[in-house]
């Protein structure tokens, strides 16, 4: 201990400049430290939160349907808990795992009374937690090995159909009652939008990354041409563009729920982005591939699908990762164009007279979830790498 | 396909011009008879490798014929097809796949474009890592191979193709020396087992114990063909005397 | 034997391109006829005519003298003025900004090292609209009226506006000084801290590419932290730092448009007003579309060619 503040002292005062920037920020740091705490325990008033928790996080989904959206996300946690146990293997629980249990449970256990969750609430999101903890002991054991090797090859399936079970829970339809994308909201449309957005902007960049390098000239110019258009607009004047100009250019007024336009526009968006990821991927990938994949007799097709892709994407993965979260954020623009994400929900909230002016607490909240979702996704996305490079292969550092 | 056709590779009058002008082949003529070993030999620029890349359509040429038993490649995508399956490249950068395994850069082509069943042609790829001598790195991966390691990988993927010709691209170039002589031993064997080869290289011994014929190439064309002994002992063209003064 | 097309290497590329030509050309057609239809019901044909009609709104705040009887062309243009504004200050303190956290992010201090990642890590993962409502509504909003204004070094903060260089309080109102409105400060915070945040890491990226060696050597000379920087490692970590910072430049123009939230009145605000009035949508996006595309434009061609001189320089 003593060892440590001897060091410490050492490095932060090593020059007198140091020493005063040390001083100051410090001084700066516990003031507005202290600041904003003051402020959390005493003048802010949080029951704007605990009053609008159900709202925030899923918007008007009616009441007596919620029971699909526990059935969702327990189903989600066992899977993510199979997931980590698979991840982690047969290496025991390691500090940062054990780090990171201990920070579930304490949130687990304390933010539902906090936002006034009623005890059986309280109650499944401790038992959400245990199915979590529980998955991840059940396939880092030494006996589950085996089973945990042979999901292996179907892990991409299992998330696939559990993928699309979850849209027929939230949707409803086929048995269950429907519910129209415009109750969707708050956390849940946000999350929803998100995902599928990403699974559908995939294959579209994907392909525009293809048409990009393409030795036709009409679909490399083509290719190009929306690319930098895309990638050259303001997203909100694409939003508005879909919201409004859709209806003209479709038949007879036909046009799609506003929810599916501004999906479809954060889709093509996305894509044009990941598309430049992707080539950066493509680029990396050295000629005598395509010639060894050729001479070996593989169509066109095969070598793009077997040989190359695989390689391009993990190259291209840190710069998607990048992709996915600056996705996540530009959701928010939704609530621009009068959709209710998380965002747009919280706006509608603060514009209710009954919590006028408590725009810090709400929108202190949101930046919580936010950076706690983007940070997920940046270790998943860190995490994911890690899992894929192959043995001896080295990838190319993301692009700055 | 006439399996009893003699000629494997019949190339008249190739000529190519790369699209920046520059003339790669002046118009060549080669015969390889199956069987035949055939060793290129030249200085660089010389269009050793262009010429030879020109046998399995890796390279595309203007002027002149190039038929692979019995297949003329032309702009057919089928006849390119058809002899990409039944010719064998082994490139001075090896080329393997890096994310996948040992195996699986073997298996690849046999189950996707000969449409093969797995489990048999997994019996043949071990079998052939058995051949070239690294049959225990059956499921590491690239990476974690030396360089020799490698291009016996890259040997053995191949031959898994079951090619009527190999085509080698300065196969030893990039190794350090004390690997050059383990792909070089694989070669040897390959040859004596039958395999009819065309190899670009600059190994003199190897040119000299396997070739039948060996080939010097200039400027785009053809300089002289002779037998190894007579090639190498008593060079008639004062080209070819030059190169061998470089390179012995 | 002639190849049949389908199988010819140089002839089958052009067939598909002549084929996908050709479908898209089909779908653009009845788009097009979709579009033509539907105008023509709303009685909007594709013109320009209608720039010239007064617009008969306000613009909260401009630089260009500009009042409601003015025509709809001028009310666009004194929102890209007002865009203008925001851009051009906006790069100057966010390149200020990040340059900043970038190198602190080198220092030897280990305080100020955490405190940058922390600064970085903050505010990447927040998105840009929610920092700006934070800013517009939660911060500026609350502050106190003119008598009771923040004081900062040089300026003052209140509820109606930010005062720099100087001003009075008269009768209860404080007036001289330049003068910020609320929106345009809370829009102009949080741009700049959202992008300098990036900038810091395009920074630190390039000065992370200088290797350690010119470190050293210039150590060796004897010369002090500051000015290895400034002399011998900035210099070459801007090849890698020009190109970094034309991308986060066009974010920037870019994220001006969220303007619009938090009612500046910038380009896009007055468009959408505009749109509203009028009903005109193609023409508006369009006019966007080409504004924010020639400002991309704009800011591509000064970075390649400040890009041309840091390179000519090395020679």
């Amino acid at each position: 201990m003593k060892r440590l503040t001897i060091s410490l002292r050492r490095q932060l005062f090593a020059t007198p400049a140091d020493g005063i920037i040390s001083v100051g920020l410090l001084a700066l740091l516990s003031w507005a430290g202290w600041g904003v705490l003051n402020w959390a325990i005493n003048s802010a008033q949080w029951l704007v939160v605990r009053a609008n928790a159900a709202a925030l996080t899923i918007g008007r989904y009616p009441e007596a349907q919620e029971w699909r959206l526990w059935l969702l996300l327990g189903m989600l946690t066992s899977l993510a808990g199979l997931s980590w146990g698979r991840l982690r293997g047969a290496s025991g629980w390691p500090l940062n795992d054990r780090i990171a249990a201990g920070l579930l449970l304490v949130l687990a256990v304390g933010v539902p009374p906090l936002l006034a969750f009623g005890p059986l609430n309280q109650i499944r999101v401790l038992f959400l937690l245990l199915i979590l903890l529980l998955g991840r002991l059940a396939f880092s054991h030494r006996l589950s090995q085996a089973l945990s090797k042979r999901f292996g090859d179907w892990w991409a399936l299992i998330w696939g159909v559990a993928y699309v079970f979850g849209l027929w829970l939230i949707a409803g339809g086929l048995g269950l009652q429907a519910v129209r994308p415009s109750d969707w909201g708050g956390l849940l449309f946000t999350l929803l939008i998100t995902s599928l957005t990403l699974l559908l902007a995939l294959p579209l960049g994907v392909i525009l990354a293809l048409g990009r390098r393409s030795s036709l000239p009409l679909f490399r110019y083509i290719s190009v041409g929306i690319i930098e258009l895309i990638r050259g607009a303001p997203l909100i004047t694409l939003l508005f563009l879909g919201q409004n100009l859709v209806g003209f250019l479709a038949p007879n007024g036909l046009a799609p729920d506003r929810v599916w336009r501004a999906t479809g526009v954060l889709t093509v968006f996305a894509a044009a982005y990941l598309a430049e990821a992707i080539r950066g991927g493509l680029n990396a990938i050295p000629r005598g591939q395509f010639e060894a994949a050729r001479s070996l007799g593989l169509s066109n097709v095969h070598t793009m699908a077997l040989v190359v892709l695989p390689q391009a994407l993990k190259v291209a993965l840190p710069a998607m990762g990048g992709q996915c979260i600056s996705l996540l954020q530009d959701t928010t623009l939704l609530s621009i164009i009068g959709l209710f994400d998380l965002l747009g929900i919280a706006r509608s909230v603060l514009a209710n007279p009954d919590w006028l002016g408590r725009y810090a607490e709400v929108y202190l909240l949101l930046a919580v979830l936010y950076w706690c979702s983007c940070a997920a996704l940046s270790l998943g996305s860190r995490a994911l790498e890690k899992r894929l490079a192959s043995p001896g292969l080295q990838s190319i550092p993301k692009p700055q | 396909m006439n399996a009893t056709k003699q000629l494997m590779i019949e190339a008249k009058g190739v000529q190519k011009w790369y699209p920046n002008g520059f003339h790669a082949l002046r118009g060549v003529d080669l015969e390889v008879n199956r069987g035949e070993k055939v060793v290129i030999m030249g200085p660089s620029g010389s269009g050793k490798s262009t010429f030879l890349r020109t046998f399995n359509a890796l390279e595309d040429y203007q002027e002149g014929t190039v038929v692979v038993d019995g297949m003329e490649l032309n702009n057919d995508l089928r006849n390119i097809d058809a002899v990409r399956k039944e010719v064998g490249m082994v490139f001075q950068q090896f080329n393997l796949f890096p994310h996948l395994s040992v195996l699986d850069n073997l298996l690849l082509a046999p189950i996707w474009v000969r449409k093969r069943n797995r489990a048999e042609v997994e019996q043949q790829a071990l079998a052939l890592l058995e051949r070239v001598g690294i049959a225990e790195q059956a499921h590491k991966f690239p990476g974690q191979l030396s360089g020799g390691q490698q291009q016996r990988v890259a040997i053995a993927r191949a031959l898994c193709m079951e090619p009527r010709l190999m085509l080698f691209d300065e196969p030893t170039s990039s190794l350090d020396p004390e690997k050059v002589r383990e792909v070089l031993d694989v070669m040897r064997q390959l040859a004596i087992d039958g395999m009819t080869m065309v190899v670009v290289t600059h190994e003199v011994g190897f040119a000299r114990e396997v070739a039948d014929r060996v080939v010097l190439m200039d400027e785009g064309r053809v300089v002289e063909i002779a037998p190894p002994d007579q090639f190498f002992n008593h060079p008639e063209h004062e080209r070819s005397k030059r190169f061998l003064a470089q390179i012995l | 034997m002639p190849v049949p097309w389908w199988r010819d290497n140089r002839k089958l590329g052009w067939f598909i391109q002549l084929a996908a030509g050709l479908f898209l050309l089909l779908a653009i057609a009845l788009l097009l006829g979709n579009l033509e239809r539907n105008l023509a019901r709303a009685g909007l044909r594709l013109t320009l005519g209608w720039l010239n009609q007064p617009a008969g709104f306000d613009i909260a705040e401009t630089l260009l003298p500009y009042r409601a009887s003015d025509s709809y062309g001028r009310a666009l243009l004194a929102g890209f003025v007002n865009t203008l504004r925001v851009v051009v200050s906006g790069l100057v303190l966010a390149t200020a900004l990040g340059v900043a956290v970038g190198a602190a992010s080198f220092s030897g201090n280990p305080l100020l090292r955490s405190v940058t990642r922390v600064y970085v890590e903050l505010v990447r993962n927040i998105p840009l609209l929610l920092q700006l409502v934070f800013w517009y509504f939660a911060v500026f909003l609350s502050l106190p009226s003119a008598d009771q204004a923040l004081q900062l070094p040089g300026m003052q903060l209140a509820k109606s506006g930010i005062y720099l260089f100087g001003a009075d309080l008269v009768n209860g109102e404080l007036v001289g000084g330049l003068r910020l409105s609320l929106e345009l400060a809370a829009l102009l915070t949080g741009l700049v801290i959202y992008s300098a945040a990036f900038i810091a890491e395009v920074v630190r990226g390039g000065i992370a590419s200088v290797p350690l060696g010119q470190w050293e050597a210039a150590k060796s000379l004897g010369l002090k932290p500051l000015q290895i920087l400034r002399l011998v490692v900035l210099p070459q970590a801007l090849r890698v730092i020009v190109p970094g910072l034309n991308s986060q430049y066009i974010s920037l123009a870019k994220n001006s448009s969220l303007a619009v939230a938090i009612g500046y009145p910038d380009l896009y605000a007055v468009a959408e007003t505009t749109l509203n009035q009028t009903g005109r949508g193609i023409e508006v996006f369009l006019l966007l579309l080409v504004v924010y595309l020639m400002l991309d434009l704009v800011i591509s061609v000064v970075m390649n060619a400040i890009d041309r001189l840091v390179r000519l320089q090395e020679r």
